[in-house]
């Protein structure tokens, strides 16, 4: 089998899963060594997935093309994936808690398995239409996702949060979770910086169709929800402010709030139609 | 302090409008009206809604503006409401940030510095030189934590202060005003600028840009200077989808050629602060006819689609109906011959290649299609957006306003010396408002240093 770039990609899937798995395992066994052996295989598995991306970036060059792998549904999914585990290994590392990785790496192997294996996605590299030659395409994807997967990641710190329950129930598995208080903070860190990268997104799409089209805003579908979006994040971000609404309420807003960000990301191009209709092939 | 802030409460008014849960209700209620805009079709006619939904509810969609629902009143209320609780939140919580700021936090005593988040305290053995000892503690401390400032006889001591990062109050300032600043920029916009459109073939010239509004009709706005297009390119990749939309443009500014660029969609023009940006483009085909009377004189017509031309000598007229660029493989027009009052003439398809005869009363003409081509009209947006500056002004405030509340925080490190009796005591102190986890790691590593010093006897 010629090793193409979407094949090795669709291999991360299954080292994501193994990864999955692992830190699952992990939980509840509470092996240091089987911590670290989830570290290895996500850190495989980001790898490959980095290989993988340089590979079809080479091959659209091969192709004639010549552009960054960011232009599509397919394209975008698999830097979500990247991204998304980027920002856990990241607070891996800052954090020196394994346990959360069980909450972190299903987000990219499910985005992974839906870029490989979904019939709706379609993985061959196309060349760019003259609206998408632009140098704020990379600017604008890249920002995008790295707020969507620091989303993803406050998401799962919301599910483990209130998996933690109101601190009374003790047991053996919610013991190893961070500390209520840790999870509070940490998902109000993760969302700040999803935040920050979700203004920027928005702010180079702007800059980006007003040169393209001579309006930054012009209330599509896809500009309309992640205005959405922001709204969620801005109310989680001033939830703390008000009296008994920390923690659980916030925890509530982080999973919605990432429930708003696959809706703008794939609802709108299934659902809604406007102007960007080439994430959805 | 709590007087005053009662006092500044009281007024019931401000306190509506200053509350952060007014704040949340007003994210919250925007974040579902803006779902409608999304999922009901925007900017139809009227009509349009009255078949689709139904009486009842074109009822609802006409009254609330659900047709435009982004520049509804009531959204546009609800955007304004915001504005209002912004300004009245940042003033109010001004006094506060500002004494926040001002705050000296060398005004601590030594159980002060104990009530810390981080601490750590020493009591050293007898034998070692406290002199020396506290001013090789001192070069480490600001070693590592930036140059202190010091206050002498606290509880018998000296406390020493890095004090790093106050100024990220602020951060939250900037990112509230810049919403603001945004707000302006696309108010003066709205108001001050305009967009229309332009069709232009290639190697005519317009003066002015033309607008519809939402009844259709339509008018011209000046440019102030002329534009013509030279000459528009299209091109395909080979799997169909299009690589390339170019259109060469010149502008002319009172009778002088002053720009010349070719735009591309994601490279617009910009002249005297109005842009033209490529949008869309048709083919529109040139013919050219030759027209051989009975007398045996001839003429050649040069026409586009839907156009006319005229051979005012033999009183003739020749306008295309239809043209279609591929019958048999050759392109073939359908075109009127007759008088140009339109009385007595003659349709008649003519196939390049092919002459044919027309008898109009007593001459009769040969006519035949010489070539047909095909021409390009470009499609242009135009627009004009004073405000656009302002808003990439906010656009940049409100990221650096983000960058600062998100890396930025307010990190303080006291050290306290003083004796206590032969031995000297350290006490080490720390606060910060955000990224503890961070601070907490350089608060060790400053930790670990003075632990050396101590231990080096």
């Amino acid at each position: 089998m010629h090793l193409s770039s979407s094949y090795i990609l669709s291999l991360t899937t299954f080292v994501y899963l193994g990864a999955t798995a692992i830190y699952l395992l992990y939980w509840i066994f509470r092996l240091e060594k089987v911590g670290i052996l989830g570290t290895v295989v996500t850190v495989a598995g980001f790898v490959m997935q980095t290989a993988g991306i340089a590979l079809r970036w080479r091959e659209s060059y091969l192709m004639g093309y010549g552009h960054a792998p960011l232009s599509n549904l397919y394209e975008s999914l698999v830097f979500f994936s990247w991204v998304t585990v980027l920002v856990y290994l990241v607070v891996e590392f800052k954090t020196k808690n394994r346990v959360i990785g069980a909450f972190a790496t299903p987000f990219a192997c499910l985005a992974m398995a839906y870029a490989s294996f979904s019939p709706n996605v379609q993985d061959a590299i196309q060349p760019l239409i003259p609206a998408l030659q632009s140098n704020w395409l990379l600017a604008h994807v890249i920002t995008c996702f790295l707020g969507y997967a620091s989303f993803a990641v406050a998401c799962g710190f919301g599910i483990m949060y209130l998996i933690r329950g109101d601190g009374r129930g003790s047991s053996y598995l919610l013991d190893a979770l961070p500390s209520r208080r840790t999870l509070d903070e940490l998902m109000h860190q993760t969302i700040i910086f999803g935040f920050l990268w979700l203004t920027v997104g928005i702010i180079t799409g702007a800059v980006w169709a007003n040169q393209a089209w001579g309006t930054y805003w012009s209330w599509d579908p896809k500009e309309t929800w992640s205005l959405i979006t922001w709204f969620v994040y801005a109310t989680a971000l001033h939830a703390r402010f008000v009296r008994g609404w920390a923690g659980k309420k916030i925890a509530y807003l982080s999973i919605i709030g990432f429930v708003s960000v696959i809706f703008t990301y794939f609802g709108v191009n299934f659902l809604l139609s406007g102007l960007h209709s080439y994430g959805s092939s | 302090m709590k007087t005053k802030r009662v006092h500044s409460e009281s007024n019931i008014v401000v306190r509506f409008f200053s509350s952060v849960k007014l704040a949340i209700f007003l994210f919250i209620i925007l974040a579902l009206t803006s779902i409608i805009g999304t999922v009901l079709p925007q900017g139809e006619s009227l009509q349009f809604y009255l078949e689709k939904y139904g009486p009842f509810y074109f009822k609802i969609i006409r009254t609330l503006h659900l047709y435009d629902t982004y520049h509804a009143w009531w959204y546009l209320a609800l955007m304004g409401l915001f504005s209002v609780n912004l300004i009245v939140c940042t003033i109010k919580r001004l006094p506060y940030t500002l004494r926040l700021f001002r705050r000296n936090y060398l005004e601590m005593g030594r159980n002060d510095l104990l009530r810390r988040p981080f601490k750590a305290q020493w009591e050293t053995a007898q034998k070692t030189n406290p002199v020396d000892l506290q001013s090789r503690l001192v070069k480490t401390f600001s070693g590592l934590a930036g140059k202190p400032e010091a206050r002498e006889n606290v509880d018998g001591g000296k406390l020493y202060l890095s004090d790093r990062g106050k100024w990220s109050y602020w951060g939250v300032y900037l990112i509230h005003v810049s919403v603001l600043v945004i707000f302006a920029g696309a108010i003066l916009g709205s108001f001050t600028g305009f967009k229309g459109r332009i069709m232009l073939l290639e190697g005519e010239s317009t003066d002015h840009a033309v607008q519809m509004d939402s009844h259709g009709n339509i008018k011209k706005i000046p440019l102030g200077f002329a534009l013509r297009c030279d000459k528009f390119e299209v091109d395909f990749y080979p799997t169909g989808a299009p690589k390339l939309f170019k259109s060469d443009l010149a502008i002319i500014d009172k009778g002088k050629e002053v720009v010349k660029k070719s735009i591309l969609v994601n490279s617009p023009l910009t002249y005297k602060g109005i842009t033209f940006y490529q949008s869309s483009y048709q083919s529109v085909p040139d013919l050219k006819i030759r027209i051989v009377s009975s007398d045996g004189k001839q003429k050649v017509l040069d026409l586009s689609a839907f156009d006319k031309g005229l051979w005012p000598e033999k009183k003739l007229m020749v306008g295309i109906i239809k043209y279609l660029p591929n019958v048999h493989g050759a392109p073939a027009a359908r075109v009127y011959v007759g008088d140009p009052s339109g009385s007595n003439g003659d349709a008649v398809w003519l196939l390049e290649g092919h002459d044919r005869e027309v008898s109009l009363g007593d001459n009769s003409f040969r006519l035949s299609l010489v070539s047909a081509k095909e021409k390009y009209m470009t499609g242009l947006q135009v627009k004009k957006d004073p405000g656009v500056w302002i808003v990439w002004l906010g656009c940049t405030m409100m990221v650096i306003g983000f960058a600062i509340v998100f890396w930025v925080g307010h990190r303080r490190l006291w050290l306290w010396m003083g004796k206590d009796g032969e031995k000297l005591h350290v006490i080490l102190a720390g606060q910060t408002n955000k990224n503890k986890v961070s601070f907490e790691r350089e608060f060790e590593r400053v930790k670990e240093a003075i632990d050396k010093q101590i231990g080096e006897k």
